[in-house]
C-alpha cells in the first residue's frame, strides 16, 4: 500500500509523517507520536473519548483519516498544560471531582476546550450541548459540567 | 472532629488523568511487543469439526496461531470450571474464541484472523432460561442447566395468604445489559519478568481471580504469576471474568513467543464477549391486610446465566435475600434460580442481582398501595424495616441505625414528593403527562455468608515521614485509593501529601479477595485502618519513651505529636527518623476479618450479611403520550452511608449511580435474538449522555455503623440498584399504565409492548 | 478487510478528472458515515479501491445568497449550517434539523453533502431539504447537471449520481415570510440520536389559508418523499378548520400505504399522528402570533 506524505503540528510541535491510507487519527497520535492519553472507546464516532481539537474544532480522532488532515494543526489533552501549568480546565476538573475512572477525562476536557474557545460565557445547558457526544459512564455528568463552568469563570475573571 | 476523613479531599490520581498521563492497559508498551487478537465464534451454538490454521500461520509477520489444544488448561472460573478460553469441540455462545493469533501489527494480525478456516456443524441451542430448566444439557458432563436453585423460607406463606384481604400475582422482567465501561478490556503480558513466569499488566477488576485463573491455564504456581493493576478505564463488576480469560489468552501466548502480547478488545469484541447483567424473569404472590399491611409474600425468580456459570451461583443469592424490598413480611417463600442457556454469559455487574429484584419488589408495592387506595409513601411507611425489625431471612437488625424512615422523609422533602404526586394524581390533560414515583432498598454490606471475607493492606513509614500503602483491593475508578489514603492520613495525622498509593500487585499485595460487593471502604478501609494503627502504635510507642510518656497521651495531628494539652512535642517527619534509625519497625500489615455471619442454605435463613445500607430515590418525569419519550427532570437520592468519608467523591458515586439506574431504566438493553447480539457498539447499545441527566439530589445520609471504619459503609452499588424501579413508578402514575418489564423505551411506554426487529438474514 | 488507495483532490478539477479516470472510486468529505462504514465492512463501503479525499476542497465550503435562492457548497458542515446568519434567516428549518445531528464532534466533521449523498432513510437534512425543493448540483468532466433533490434519491442508501459525479452545490428557493416551518424528531435519548422518526414540514399561510404545503417525513417511508395525500388534505384550507389529529392520522394511513405493516408500523403509526400534528399545532401558534 502506497504511503502518503502528512505534515502536521500536534501540540505545537511540527511531524512530517508518512502513514498509510487506513491510519486515523488517533492512531497516528496513540502508535506513532506515542500521545496516548487520546482514548479510544467506540471507533465510531460515539463515546467522545478520541476528541482533540482539529484546527479549532472538537472532533473524533476515531473518524478521520491522518491522510485527511495535511496542514492542520492538533491539539490533544497532552497540550493543555503549558509550561508546567495546568489548564484552568484541568485544575477545575480535580476540585470538581469531574474525574473516577478517568478514561473519558481527556476528550471531555477537549470538547469542554472547544467551547470555551468559541463562547467563553456558556449556560449550563450550553455545557451539556457541548459534551453531549462524550459519554461518561462514571461520573453521571453533573461534576464534569459544574467544573467546566467553574473553569469559565476562571478564564473570564482571569480575562478582565 | 476529622482533618482528613468527612472532607472532599481531591482525588489522588485526578493530576495523572486530566493530564493525559494516566496509562491504562491498551497504552503501555514494551520492547518486541506483539499484538493478540482471537477469532470469535460464527454461531451461538455449534460442534466444531475442524480449525484449519496452516495458512494464518504462513503469514509473514505471524508469531503465533493457537487452538484449545495449545491450552494447558482450558477450563477457568472463580466458582464452577467451565469457561472456555478458547472453544474446544463446543462453541456455547456466540462470544466464544475459536483461535487466536500473536503478529507483528494489528493489521496482520486480522489477516491472519481471516486466513483461519473453521468448520462448524450448527446445533439447536437453548435460549429462553425458563425452556432450559426442561431442554437437555447444554453442557454435556452436566445433569441438567440448572446452575443453582437458592431458597429462602420466614413463616408459612400459606397461612399468610390465607390471613390476607388482598392477594396480587404479578411478573416482571428485566433485560441483558451491558456494563459500558469505556475503556474496552486491554492487557500485555510480559513473559519471564523479574522472577515471575508471566506478568499481566491491564484493566484488571481483580486481580487475584485473574492470577488465580492464569495460573490454573498455564498450570504454574499462584507465586510465579504477576498481575499489576494500571489505570482501569471503568469496570462496575465487568473486568473480572472476561479480562481473566484474556490474561490467560495473552499469557500462553506470551510464553509462546517469548514476546510481551498486548490484547486489546474492540468495542464490538467487548460487547460479543463480556458478560452482562443477568436478565431475571420473576414472579411474585403479595398478600396483605385491608389496611395495608404485608402478610405474605411468594417469589420465583429465574437469572438468565448464558453459557458459563460464572457469577451465576452467587448473585441470584443476593436477589433471594433482598427480594422482599426492605419490608417486615412475616411470612416469605423465595426461591431463585439461574440456568445455563446458550445466551451471552451473566455474571457481577454493579448491584450484583439487586435492581432486578427491585425493579419488581418495588412497582408490585405501587401496584397494591394502589390496590388499598394507599399512597406510595403511605403503604411502605406502614411495613418497612426499623430498629429491631426481623428481615426476610430472619436477622434481628439490632447492630445498626435502620434509617428507611430517614432516607424516605429526606428524599420527599428535597423533591416535594407528596405534593407532585397529588398535583399528578388528578386528570391531566394535553400532550405530556407528568408522574413522580419512588423506590427503597435495603442492601447487605460486602460480600455475604457465602465467602471468606477478610482484607488486608500494608502501610510504611519513611524515615522522612512519608508514607506508602498499598492494599489488596484494587481502584475500579471510584477513588478508592483515595479513601485508602485518607483513612490513612487521618489515623496517622499527617497530609495526604505525605501518603502515596501503589498499584495492586499480586506478587506483593496481600490476597483480599476481589474488589466487588461495595466491600472496599468497609472492609479494605478496616484493613488499612489496621495497618495505619499499628505503625501509629510502634511510632508512639518510641516517641512516649523519648519523652517519658505513655502512648495514650499522643496526639498525632497536623503533622505533628502533640500532648493530650496541645503541646508540640515533634514533628511527624523527626519522629519517624529517629524512630527509623533506632530500629523500630514502621512497615505494617494490616488485616481485616469481617465480623460473622452464616446462612443456612437448606433452610434458607440466617444472619447473611453484618450490616445494612439504606436508601430512597425518587424520579420525577414527563411522558409525551404520542410517541412514549420519556424524560426524566428530577432524581432525589437519599443514601446512609455510615459516614462519608469523602463527601464529593461521593457525591460522584450517586450522580454516577443515577444516571445507570435510569439507563437500566429507560433506555439499555443488550438485544439478543437466538443468542445472535444486534447491537455491538454504542450506535446502537444507547446509554445516556450529558442531556438525558435530571437534576439530580443527592442527600448523603451519616448513621455511622459500629464495624465500619470511621462508621462507613457502602455507597457504590446502592445508588445504581433503585433508579429503574422509581422512574418506573413514576412512568406509571404518569401514563395510568403499568409497564412490568425493562427497560421503558419509546415502545413499550407508547404501546405497552416492545417491538423486535429481529437479525434478518445472517 | 477493506483495503483501498489513498488520494488527496487538491481541486475540484482534480477529483473530477479522477473521478472520470477511474470506475471504483469512493469520495469521502467529513467521513462521519464512510469511516463506521468501512469498520462495519458494511455493504455501502465495498467495491471499491480509491478513496478520493474532497475534505480539503475550500472552494466547497461557502454558503451565498442570490436573488432567488441560497447556494451551499457540498462540503458545509452541520456546524456551518447551524452558525450561518443567512440559513438562520431564511431557512430555519434547515437550521434546527442540522442541530439534532450527532454531536458537536460529527457536526464539526459531517457535511451536508455526505449526508445527501449517503441518503439514509433516517437523514436529518433530507426532509427539511425536500420541503424547501431543494436542487442538488452535480459536476463532472462530461459536464453538470442540477436535478431536484427527490429526483436524486432514488432508494434507501441510494441516489441518481452517475460514478463519476461528485455533488458540489446544493441551492435552495428563496421563499417569503408567508412560509413557516417546522422540525420534529423523536429519538431514544436526548441527545446523540439517529431518527426513530423525523419530520419537516413547511407551509405558506395568507391570511389564514394555506398554500403550497410540503410534508415530508424522514424514516417513515423507504427514504424520505412527500405525503402527498396529506398535503391535498390542508392545501387551501383554513388552519382554523384543519384538525392537526386528524391530519396526523392521514399521514400515518399514508405512511402503511407506501410501507405495509412492518415490524416497526405499530409504533411509528401512533408516533408519526403525533409528530405531524405537534409540528401542525406549532406552525399555527406561530401563525396566529404573528397575525
Ligand atoms: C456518531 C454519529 C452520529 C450521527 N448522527 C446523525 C444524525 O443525528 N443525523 C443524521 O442525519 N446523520 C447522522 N450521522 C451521519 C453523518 O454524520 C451525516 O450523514 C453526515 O452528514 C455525513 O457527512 P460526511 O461528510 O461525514 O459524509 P462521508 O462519510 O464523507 O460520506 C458519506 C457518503 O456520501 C458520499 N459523499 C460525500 N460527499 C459527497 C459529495 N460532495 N458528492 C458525492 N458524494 C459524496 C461519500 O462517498 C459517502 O458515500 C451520524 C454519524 C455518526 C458517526
Ligand atoms: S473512540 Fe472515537 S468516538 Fe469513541
Ligand atoms: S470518569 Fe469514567 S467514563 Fe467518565
Amino acid at each position: 500500500m502506497s504511503k502518503i506524505e502528512v505534515n502536521i503540528t500536534v501540540n505545537g510541535a511540527k511531524h512530517r509523517l508518512e502513514v498509510g491510507p487506513k491510519e486515523r487519527l488517533i492512531d497516528t497520535l496513540r502508535e506513532r507520536l506515542h500521545l496516548t492519553g487520546t482514548k479510544e472507546g467506540c471507533g465510531v464516532g460515539e463515546c467522545g473519548a478520541c476528541t482533540v481539537i482539529l484546527d479549532g474544532e472538537a472532533v473524533h480522532s476515531c473518524l478521520i483519516l491522518t491522510a485527511q488532515v495535511d496542514g492542520s494543526e492538533v491539539l490533544t489533552v497532552e497540550g493543555l498544560e503549558v509550561d508546567g501549568r495546568l489548564h484552568p480546565l484541568q485544575e477545575a476538573f480535580i476540585q470538581h471531582h469531574a474525574i473516577q475512572c478517568g478514561f473519558c477525562t481527556p476528550g471531555m476536557l477537549m470538547s469542554a476546550k472547544a467551547l470555551l474557545d468559541k463562547n467563553p460565557n456558556p449556560t449550563r445547558e450550553e455545557i451539556k450541548t457541548a459534551i453531549e457526544g462524550n459519554l461518561c459512564r462514571c461520573t453521571g455528568y453533573e461534576q464534569i459540567i459544574e467544573a467546566i463552568e467553574s473553569a469559565a469563570n476562571e478564564l473570564q475573571a482571569a480575562s478582565h | 472532629m476529622f482533618s482528613t476523613v468527612n472532607k472532599p479531599v481531591e482525588r489522588i490520581d485526578a493530576y495523572e488523568k486530566v493530564t493525559g498521563r494516566a496509562k491504562y492497559g491498551a497504552d503501555l508498551q514494551f520492547a518486541g511487543m506483539l499484538y493478540g487478537k482471537v477469532l470469535r465464534a460464527r454461531y451461538p451454538s455449534a460442534k466444531i469439526k475442524k480449525i484449519n490454521v496452516e495458512r494464518a500461520r504462513s503469514l509473514p509477520g505471524v508469531w503465533a496461531v493457537m487452538t484449545a489444544e495449545d491450552v494447558p488448561c482450558n477450563e477457568i472460573g472463580v466458582i464452577i470450571q467451565d469457561q472456555q478460553i478458547l472453544a474446544k469441540e463446543r462453541v456455547y455462545y456466540i462470544g466464544d474464541g475459536i483461535a487466536m493469533v500473536a503478529a507483528e501489527s494489528l493489521e496482520t494480525a486480522a489477516r491472519a484472523l481471516e486466513a483461519i478456516e473453521v468448520e462448524y456443524e450448527e446445533i439447536p441451542g437453548v435460549f429462553c432460561p425458563i425452556e432450559a430448566k426442561n431442554e437437555s444439557p447444554i453442557h454435556p458432563d452436566r445433569r441438567d442447566n440448572e446452575i443453582i436453585h437458592h431458597k429462602l423460607r420466614k413463616g408459612d406463606v400459606n397461612k399468610g395468604f390465607a390471613d390476607s384481604d388482598v392477594i396480587l400475582n404479578r411478573e416482571y422482567d428485566t433485560q441483558f445489559v451491558e456494563h459500558g465501561y469505556l475503556e474496552p478490556e486491554a492487557v500485555v503480558a510480559v513473559p519471564h519478568e523479574n522472577g515471575s513466569l508471566v506478568t499481566v499488566y491491564g484493566s484488571v477488576q481483580n486481580i487475584f481471580a485473574t492470577r488465580d485463573a492464569v495460573a490454573r491455564c498455564l498450570k504454574a504456581g499462584l507465586s510465579e504469576i504477576r498481575i499489576v493493576q494500571n489505570h482501569i478505564g471503568g469496570s462496575f463488576g465487568g473486568k473480572d471474568e472476561v479480562v481473566s480469560s484474556m490474561a490467560c489468552r495473552a499469557a500462553i501466548l506470551a510464553l509462546k513467543t517469548n514476546r510481551p502480547v498486548k490484547m486489546v478488545n474492540t468495542r464490538e469484541e467487548s460487547i460479543v464477549e463480556s458478560y452482562k447483567r443477568h436478565p431475571y424473569k420473576m414472579k411474585y404472590k403479595v398478600g396483605a391486610t385491608k389496611d395495608g399491611r404485608l402478610s405474605a409474600m411468594e417469589i420465583e425468580v429465574v437469572a438468565d446465566g448464558g453459557a458459563y456459570a460464572c457469577q451465576t451461583p452467587f448473585v441470584p443469592w443476593r436477589s433471594v435475600v433482598q427480594a422482599t424490598g426492605p419490608y417486615e413480611v412475616p411470612h416469605v417463600k423465595t426461591d431463585t434460580y439461574g440456568y445455563y442457556t446458550n445466551n451471552v454469559y451473566t455474571g457481577a455487574m454493579r448491584g450484583y442481582g439487586s435492581p432486578q429484584v427491585i425493579f419488581a419488589n418495588e412497582s408490585l408495592m405501587d401496584e397494591l398501595a394502589q390496590e388499598l387506595g394507599l399512597s406510595p409513601l403511605e403503604i411502605r411507611m406502614k411495613n418497612i424495616l426499623r430498629n429491631g425489625s426481623v428481615t426476610a431471612s430472619g436477622q434481628k437488625l439490632d447492630r445498626h441505625e435502620v434509617s428507611l424512615a430517614e432516607v424516605i422523609e429526606k428524599a420527599a422533602k428535597a423533591i416535594d414528593f407528596e405534593e407532585k404526586y397529588k398535583r399528578y394524581s388528578k386528570p391531566q390533560s394535553g400532550d405530556t403527562r407528568r408522574g413522580i414515583g419512588m423506590a427503597i432498598s435495603y442492601r447487605g454490606c460486602s460480600l455475604g455468608a457465602e465467602a471468606v471475607d477478610a482484607a488486608g493492606a500494608v502501610l510504611s513509614i519513611q524515615k522522612d515521614g512519608s508514607v506508602y500503602l498499598y492494599s489488596g483491593l484494587a481502584e475500579n475508578g471510584q477513588g478508592l485509593k483515595t479513601v485508602f489514603c485518607q483513612i490513612a492520613a487521618e489515623e496517622l495525622g499527617v497530609g495526604m501529601k505525605h501518603v502515596t498509593f501503589l498499584e495492586a500487585n499480586t506478587l506483593i499485595s496481600p490476597d483480599s479477595g476481589s474488589t466487588v460487593a461495595s466491600r472496599s471502604t468497609l472492609v479494605g478501609g478496616n484493613a488499612v485502618l489496621n495497618a495505619a494503627r499499628r505503625a501509629k502504635d510502634a511510632l508512639s510507642k518510641f516517641v512516649a519513651d523519648q519523652f517519658g510518656l505513655s502512648s495514650s497521651d499522643l496526639v498525632f495531628e497536623d503533622d505533628y505529636l502533640f500532648t493530650l494539652d496541645g503541646k508540640k512535642l515533634i514533628s511527624f517527619a523527626e519522629a519517624a527518623n529517629k524512630a527509623f534509625w533506632a530500629g523500630v519497625q514502621l512497615s505494617h500489615v494490616g488485616w481485616y476479618v469481617a465480623p460473622s455471619i452464616h446462612w443456612d442454605e437448606e433452610a434458607g435463613k440466617g444472619n447473611p450479611y453484618f450490616t445494612y445500607v439504606y436508601a430512597c430515590q425518587m424520579a420525577e418525569v414527563e411522558v409525551d403520550m404520542g410517541t412514549g419519550e420519556v424524560t426524566v427532570l428530577n432524581m432525589a437520592a437519599a443514601h446512609d452511608v455510615g459516614r462519608a468519608i469523602n463527601p464529593e467523591m461521593l457525591k460522584g458515586q450517586i450522580y454516577g449511580g443515577v444516571m445507570m439506574g435510569l439507563g437500566y431504566g429507560i433506555l439499555e438493553e443488550v438485544e439478543i435474538d437466538e443468542g445472535y447480539i444486534l447491537n455491538l457498539n454504542f450506535d446502537n447499545y444507547l446509554m445516556p449522555t450529558s442531556k438525558d441527566m435530571p437534576t439530580i439530589i443527592p442527600i448523603i445520609v451519616e448513621n455511622p455503623d459500629p464495624d465500619g471504619p470511621y462508621g462507613a459503609k457502602s455507597i457504590g452499588e446502592p445508588t445504581l440498584e433503585l433508579g429503574a424501579a422509581a422512574i418506573a413508578n413514576a412512568i406509571a402514575q404518569a401514563t395510568g399504565k403499568r409497564i412490568r418489564s425493562l427497560p421503558l423505551n419509546l415502545e413499550r411506554v407508547l404501546l405497552g409492548y416492545p417491538l423486535k426487529k429481529g437479525r434478518g438474514k445472517k | 478487510m477493506i483495503d483501498y488507495e489513498f488520494i488527496k483532490a487538491r481541486s475540484l478539477k482534480e477529483a473530477l478528472d479522477f473521478l472520470g479516470n477511474y470506475e471504483d472510486v469512493k469520495a469521502i468529505a467529513g467521513g462521519t458515515d464512510l469511516i463506521v462504514d468501512i469498520r462495519k465492512e458494511n455493504v455501502r463501503a465495498k467495491g471499491f479501491k480509491r478513496l478520493l479525499d474532497i475534505s480539503g476542497l475550500k472552494e466547497l465550503e461557502f454558503i451565498e445568497k442570490e436573488r432567488d435562492r441560497v447556494v451551499l457548497g457540498a462540503l458545509l458542515t452541520h456546524t456551518s449550517l447551524i452558525e450561518s446568519p443567512i440559513i438562520e434567516q431564511h431557512f430555519p428549518l434547515l437550521a434546527s434539523a442540522a442541530k439534532t445531528i450527532g454531536s458537536p464532534q460529527i457536526r464539526n466533521r459531517g457535511t451536508i453533502g455526505g449526508n445527501i449523498n449517503n441518503a439514509s432513510p433516517a437523514a436529518d437534512l433530507l426532509p427539511p431539504l425536500i420541503a424547501l425543493k431543494a436542487q442538488v448540483k452535480l459536476c463532472s468532466v462530461r459536464g453538470e447537471r442540477t436535478m431536484s433533490l427527490e429526483e436524486f434519491l432514488a432508494g434507501p442508501y441510494k441516489t441518481n449520481r452517475q460514478s463519476d459525479e461528485l455533488m458540489t452545490e446544493v441551492h435552495i428557493p428563496l421563499v417569503n415570510e408567508d412560509y413557516l416551518g417546522n422540525f420534529q424528531k423523536i429519538g431514544r435519548r436526548k441527545a446523540m440520536n439517529i431518527a426513530r422518526l423525523n419530520l419537516a414540514i413547511l407551509l405558506g399561510i395568507n391570511d389564514g389559508t394555506i398554500f403550497d404545503p410540503r410534508v415530508v417525513p424522514g424514516a417513515a417511508t423507504a427514504y424520505p418523499i412527500r405525503f402527498g395525500k396529506v398535503e391535498e388534505a390542508i392545501s387551501g384550507k383554513d388552519i382554523k378548520d384543519i384538525d392537526p389529529v386528524e391530519i396526523g392520522e392521514l399521514a400515518s394511513e399514508e405512511m402503511i400505504s407506501f410501507t405495509g405493516v412492518r415490524w416497526s408500523t405499530p409504533y411509528k403509526r401512533v408516533a408519526l399522528a403525533s409528530l405531524v400534528k405537534r409540528a401542525l399545532e406549532s406552525i399555527f401558534q406561530e401563525a396566529k402570533v404573528d397575525e
